[in-house]
C-alpha cells in the first residue's frame, strides 16, 4: 500500500547493484570460467554493447556501453552472456526479501534498485551506521556489488547515489547540500531539456531550484516538473511497496549437469537459506517442502518433505532432505533444482505458548523425531491409533497418519475387558473335538458381549468371548451368529 | 601367566563385570507394581536398555509396561512402538489413560532401518518400545542402543523372543516371562546390573479366570436378528 513518503525527516537509501546483470549468471558458471574476463551484452535497437563486466575484463579496458566489436578487440577472449532480464528480476526480488531485514519499506527499482526507508529502523539497529554497516555485511556475503545514496526521498537518494558503500549517515544539512551541488548532467532528462540547461547556464541542481517555478514550468514540461516538485519534497514519490510473494519458488540451474547425490547437497543448501530467509521475512513456518530434480530429457525426480513445522533453519531442513533423498531415485544427471513450498502457518501447534520454562523443547523434540523418521522410513512407515466413535473393533481403532491430532474424549462403553492387540483381519478358529483350535487349543473363560454394527449395510451381530490356552495367554474370540464360526479378534498382552 | 595374575589382568580391564559391585543404576521408573519395584531396586532403569523375553505373545508382558507408558505420555513426551507384533487396539490403551496422540507406531523394513529408528527414538527422548526383528539383532547393534539409552538417559525396552536367553546381550536388564495361569506372571532376572541372577516374582495382573466353559454350554443364539438385552451372560 502506497503512503505518502513526504515527511521531510524520512531518510530514503537508494542501494544500486552496478553489476546485478553479471552477478546473477555468475553462480552458473563454473568456477574456472568465471575467473575469465566476462562482459554482459545488451541489445538496444540493433546494437549490442556491453552492459557491465568482470574486474578481470576491466583490466582490459573494457567498459559499459562498450560495442561488442570494439570490446572483443580489446580483448579477443573476453566471453560474452546476454543479458538474463527475467532471472536479474527473481534475483532483485531476493535481495528486497534480504533487505527485508532490515527495513519493512522497500521498492523495487526495475533498473537494478532499491529503495530502502530506513528513519523506522533507528532504535532497532541502535544507530543508522550500524544497520548501513549491517547490511553492507550481509550484501557482500550474498557476493553482490552495491552502491547507495542517501537522501530525504527516494529521487534525492537515487540522484546522489555513490560509486562506493557509504556506511555513516551525513547530516541532514550535508544531504541537502550534496544534492543541490549535484551536476544536472546526472538529472533524469531528455537529451533537449539537458541542452536547454546549457544554454540556460544551469550547472548544478542549485542553480535550477533557484529560478521560480512559474519561470520554469514555460520552459520544460510537466514530466520533468513533478520530478523536481519530487525531489524537492514538495510532491510525494509514490511506489508500490515490496511484499514477500505468497509461496516460494526458487531454482538453481546447473548446464554442465550434477551426476552424484552428494555434490546435490550444496545447491540444495543455497535453496535452503534462500527459503529460510523468506520465512524469516514472513514470520511464519512451513509445513512442507518440495524439491524437484530436472534432468535436461525425462521425467524430473520430485521429493516432498512433510515438516511439523518446528523448523525453520536451514541445517535441520538439509538435513531432513538428505535422509529423504537417499531413498529417490534420480536421473542420471541433474540439470534443474527446484524448491517450492507454498503451505505455511504463522506458528506451528506446541510452539504456541512458548514461555520460558515450559517444555516447548520437549515437543520440538518430538516434531523433530517424527520428521526425521518420516524422511528416512517414509510417510507409510509411521502410523498412530486413532479411537472412532464405533462399535466394530476395527473400525473403532485404526491408525492415521501422525500429525497434531486433538486429544480424543474417550468414554468407554464397553465394560469387559479389551486386548491390547488387535489382528487386522479377524483370523479363523477351527473346532476341533468340540473344542476351539488357534495354533493350539483354546477354551472360553468369560462372555459373551455382543457387538452389533454396518446395521446399514448387512448387519453384523458377534458375540465377543474371553479365551485363554494351556500357557495362560488370554485371546479375544468372537463368533458371528449368522453363520456361527468363530474367529480371534485379539490378543491380551 | 599363573591363575592370580591371569584374574588380576582381568579385573584391571574397564569392561569386567564384578558381580558384588553395587553398582546400581542411579534413576528408575516406577513399573506400578510394588513387589516387582523391590526386584528391580526401585522400578526399570530409566536410562538403560531393558530386555523382556516373553515365552510366548498374549500372557501380559505389555500390561507391565502400561504403567510407564501413561506415566510418560502425560508428560507429552513421545512414546514409540518399533515394529509391534500386531496393531495397538485404541480403546483398551485409551481406557488405561494412555495419551493416544503420543504413540507413535513404526514399522521398519529391514535390520538397518529398525536399529535407525531406535537409535533415533532412544536420542530424542522418546520411550521407546521394540521387538525384534526375525533376525535378532546382533550383540553390537544392542550395545549401541544401550549406549544410546546411558547417554540420553532415556528408557528403551526391547521384547526378543526367548530363545535369545542363548546369546550373551549387552542389556543392563534381562526379563524372562512366562506364566502358567491367567493373569499369573512369573519373572525371573536373566541379568540385572549389579545383582546376581536368577531371582523370580510371581506377579498377579488381575483376577485369574479359573472356570473354563465347554462349547457346548454357550448360550443358543435364540433371538437371531436382533440385540437381545435379556441374553444370560456367563461370568467367568
Amino acid at each position: 500500500m502506497p503512503k505518502p513518503n513526504n515527511r521531510a525527516n524520512d531518510i530514503w537509501l537508494y542501494l544500486h547493484f552496478p553489476l546485478l546483470p553479471l552477478e546473477t549468471l555468475l553462480p552458473q558458471l563454473p568456477r574456472e570460467q568465471a575467473a575469465k574476463p566476462i562482459a554482459v551484452i545488451d541489445q538496444y535497437r540493433n546494437t549490442q554493447s556491453v552492459l557491465c563486466c568482470n574486474s578481470q575484463a576491466s583490466a582490459w579496458g573494457i567498459e559499459p556501453d562498450l560495442s561488442v566489436s570494439t570490446a572483443l578487440a580489446l580483448c579477443p577472449e573476453l566471453q560474452l552472456l546476454p543479458r538474463q532480464s527475467e532471472q536479474e528480476q527473481q534475483y532483485l526480488q531476493q535481495l528486497a526479501l534480504l533487505c527485508y531485514r532490515f527495513s519493512p519499506i522497500i521498492t523495487v527499482h526495475s533498473d537494478c534498485g532499491l529503495w530502502l526507508e530506513i528513519s523506522g529502523c533507528y532504535k532497532l539497529f541502535k544507530g543508522y551506521s550500524s544497520l548501513l554497516q549491517q547490511l553492507h555485511t550481509r550484501l557482500q556475503a550474498q557476493g553482490i556489488t552495491a552502491v547507495n545514496g542517501i537522501g530525504n526521498n527516494p529521487l534525492a537518494a537515487q540522484l546522489v547515489c555513490q560509486t562506493d558503500f557509504e556506511t555513516e549517515l551525513p547530516s541532514t544539512r550535508q544531504l541537502r547540500q550534496r544534492l543541490l551541488d549535484t551536476d544536472l548532467c546526472h538529472l533524469k532528462a531528455s537529451a533537449r531539456q539537458q541542452q536547454n540547461f546549457k544554454q540556460l547556464g544551469l550547472k548544478t541542481l542549485r542553480d535550477l531550484l533557484a529560478l521560480p517555478r512559474s519561470a520554469l514550468s514555460r520552459r520544460f514540461d510537466a514530466a520533468l516538473m513533478l520530478y523536481i516538485a519530487q525531489l524537492n519534497n514538495d510532491k510525494p514519490f509514490n511506489a508500490p511497496r515490496f511484499q514477500p510473494a505468497n509461496s516460494f519458488h526458487d531454482l538453481i540451474q546447473n548446464p554442465q549437469g550434477i551426476f552424484n547425490k552428494e555434490s546435490l547437497l550444496f545447491p540444495m543448501k543455497t535453496l535452503l537459506q534462500n527459503l529460510c530467509h523468506y520465512l524469516m521475512a514472513r514470520h511464519c513456518y512451513c509445513q512442507e517442502i518440495k524439491w524437484q530434480f530436472e534432468p535436461l530429457i525425462g521425467e524430473p525426480a520430485q521429493m516432498r518433505i512433510q515438516l511439523s513445522g518446528s523448523q525453520n533453519n536451514w541445517s535441520s531442513l538439509l538435513m531432513l532432505s538428505r535422509l529423504q533423498l537417499e531413498r529417490l531415485e534420480l536421473p542420471r544427471s541433474v540439470e534443474q533444482i527446484v524448491l517450492f513450498s507454498d503451505q505455511f502457518i504463522e506458528a506451528p501447534q506446541g510452539m504456541v505458548n512458548l514461555d520460558l520454562f515450559g517444555d516447548s523443547s520437549d515437543a520440538q523434540q518430538c516434531n523433530e523425531l517424527i520428521d526425521s523418521l518420516n524422511a528416512r522410513l517414509g510417510r507409510e512407515a509411521l502410523s498412530q491409533p486413532v479411537l472412532n466413535q464405533d462399535y466394530l473393533p476395527e473400525q473403532a481403532s485404526t491408525l492415521a497418519t501422525p500429525g497434531n491430532q486433538a486429544e480424543t474424549a474417550f468414554h468407554n462403553r464397553v465394560k469387559a475387558p479389551q486386548p491390547v492387540w488387535l489382528l487386522t483381519e479377524p483370523a479363523p478358529v477351527q473346532i476341533r473335538n468340540q473344542q476351539l483350535h488357534w495354533h493350539q487349543p483354546l477354551s472360553i473363560i468369560s462372555g459373551p458381549e455382543r457387538l452389533c454394527g454396518n446395521w446399514w449395510q448387512g448387519e453384523q451381530q458377534r458375540d465377543y468371548y474371553l479365551a485363554c490356552d494351556s500357557k495362560g495367554a488370554r485371546y479375544w474370540l468372537f463368533r458371528e451368529t449368522s453363520n456361527r464360526r468363530w474367529f480371534v479378534h485379539g490378543l491380551f498382552s | 601367566m599363573t591363575k592370580p595374575e591371569i584374574i588380576s589382568s582381568l579385573l584391571t580391564r574397564q569392561d569386567t563385570w564384578r558381580g558384588r559391585s553395587r553398582r546400581l543404576p542411579r534413576q528408575t521408573l516406577s513399573t506400578g507394581h510394588q513387589s516387582l519395584d523391590l526386584l528391580l531396586q526401585g522400578g526399570w532403569p530409566a536410562a538403560a536398555l531393558t530386555e523382556l523375553l516373553p515365552q510366548q505373545m498374549g500372557i501380559g508382558e505389555l500390561s507391565l509396561l502400561l504403567p510407564v507408558i501413561r506415566e510418560h505420555g502425560s508428560h507429552s513426551h513421545l512414546c514409540l512402538w518399533l515394529d509391534p507384533p500386531y496393531q495397538p487396539y485404541a480403546p483398551a490403551l485409551s481406557a488405561t489413560g494412555i495419551a493416544l496422540n503420543k504413540l507413535l507406531v513404526v514399522r521398519s523394513k529391514n535390520a538397518r532401518e529398525w536399529l535407525w529408528a531406535a537409535e533415533q527414538s532412544i536420542r530424542s527422548g522418546a520411550l521407546l518400545l521394540a521387538w525384534a526383528r526375525p533376525q535378532a539383532p546382533s550383540y553390537a547393534d544392542l550395545r549401541k542402543l544401550q549406549l544410546a539409552a546411558a547417554d540420553s538417559s532415556s528408557a528403551a525396552f526391547l521384547f526378543s523372543p526367548v530363545k535369545a536367553l542363548a546369546t550373551p546381550s549387552p542389556v543392563t536388564l534381562r526379563l524372562e516371562l512366562e506364566s502358567q495361569e491367567v493373569n499369573q506372571l512369573l519373572l525371573s532376572v536373566r541379568k540385572m546390573r549389579g545383582v546376581a541372577a536368577g531371582m523370580q516374582l510371581q506377579l498377579s495382573l488381575g483376577e485369574s479366570y479359573k472356570q473354563r466353559t465347554q462349547l457346548t454350554q454357550l448360550p443358543a443364539d435364540r433371538h437371531h436378528g436382533y440385540i437381545d438385552i435379556s441374553t444370560p451372560r456367563l461370568n467367568n
